[in-house]
């Protein structure tokens, strides 16, 4: 595997993950995040709404530097 | 609560010190204490108040800037389907790059924003800040003669090929300094233009245009507020407040961008450190 396709791997997996728990971080209230999550209060019915942001959008760019990494690199003569 | 009067005159204020780089939020806070005003930064009702306020700046500046905002989407949008970024596409360029400023201010936000307000809620630190605010100003200034010339020609150009994606990020990042009251969102985004080798007038432009996502979005993310339970109350004072910063944003980023053309941040940098001497005394003995 090339340092770049682990690259893009890398980046498209964390991309998925940070995505999946800034939904987590919406759906589930404080009290009932994993204790090793940032955020974690026993007892707490509050959301994190803005720690689902933050990995939502941190998720979004990514993925986007996957997009971008995995471009199928453009010829001389294209470039030209 | 705020009366309409109070929201008026901060409502006024605010447009101007949003953009003007004298920190909005330093003036929100010394303003109520120095005219005796019973209003707290951490009021809910404030807050919600400076939603409305914030949201008016925001519609301002993208109004403002449109023509640049339909061309850096487009080429976003362009860069995305060709899955990169055509060195001679400026807009796109310049489009990334404001994602890359606005992605860590945005984060530093919403992490660090409640945590900073309760540590620096007084008009004692607000003061203390906006004399920081002026040595900061006036750091960038001292930079800025060492900048080179502006080049005629586009300006959208002249930043996307002077500033690099670490560069926007460190810009973006120092945003999040106007999280401390007396400390300006426009003065660090400016003085990191400055600190790259923008000249002022590309620097103001750069910050204008990172300004308008991060004000909006902060403003949007709390707009259930306004709207809610917590607006009851406050929403017609918020309303005036909001038209009355619209009017004082525009005037203020019109006028910005003809005085950076050709003059510093000088003025300001005494503005606020005379202003942070004069208020620390008067808050230190009253």
């Amino acid at each position: 595997m090339s340092k770049n396709t682990a690259l893009v791997t890398a980046s498209a997996v964390l991309g998925v993950l940070l995505i999946a728990l800034g939904i987590y971080y919406w759906v589930e209230p404080a009290g009932s995040l994993p204790s090793w999550l940032p955020g974690y209060t026993a007892g707490s019915s509050h959301h994190h709404v803005k720690h689902g942001i933050a990995a939502f959008l941190v998720g979004v760019a990514c993925l986007v530097f996957a997009w971008f990494r995995s471009a199928p690199k453009k010829k001389d003569s294209e470039q030209a | 609560m705020i009366s309409y009067g109070q929201a008026i005159v901060l409502g006024l204020v605010q447009g101007v010190a949003e953009l003007f780089p004298i920190s909005s939020l330093g003036q929100s806070v010394v303003l109520p204490r120095l005219l005796g005003w019973n209003i707290h930064q951490n009021d809910p009702y404030f807050i919600t108040f400076l939603v409305a306020t914030h949201l008016a700046t925001a519609l301002v500046l993208l109004g403002f800037f449109w023509a640049d905002w339909v061309r850096i989407v487009k080429g976003i949008g362009r860069s995305l389907r060709d899955r990169g970024i055509d060195p001679e596409d400026r807009d796109a360029k310049l489009g990334w790059l404001l994602v890359v400023g606005t992605i860590p201010a945005g984060i530093l936000g919403l992490l660090l924003e409640s945590k900073l307000r309760a540590v620096f809620a007084s008009a004692q630190s607000a003061a203390f800040f906006l004399i920081v605010n002026g040595l900061m100003l006036y750091g960038a200034e001292l930079l800025r003669r060492r900048a080179p010339a502006p080049d005629t020609g586009d300006a959208d150009r002249r930043v996307a090929e002077g500033v690099g994606w670490r560069q926007a990020a460190s810009i973006g990042a120092a945003q999040a300094l106007a999280l401390i009251p007396g400390l300006s969102r426009s003065g660090a985004t400016m003085g990191g233009g400055l600190l790259v080798g923008l000249s002022n007038e590309d620097a103001a432009r750069f910050a204008f245009l990172l300004a308008t996502p991060i004000i909006g979005a902060a403003a949007v993310l709390k707009l259930p507020e306004l709207l809610g339970a917590q607006g009851n109350g406050v929403r017609g004072q918020a309303l005036a407040g909001a038209l009355c910063a619209a009017v004082t944003a525009y005037f203020s980023v019109r006028f910005l961008m003809r005085y950076f053309e050709t003059k510093r941040l000088t003025p300001f940098a005494v503005f606020c450190f005379v202003e942070g001497i004069v208020l620390s005394l008067y808050f230190g003995f009253s």
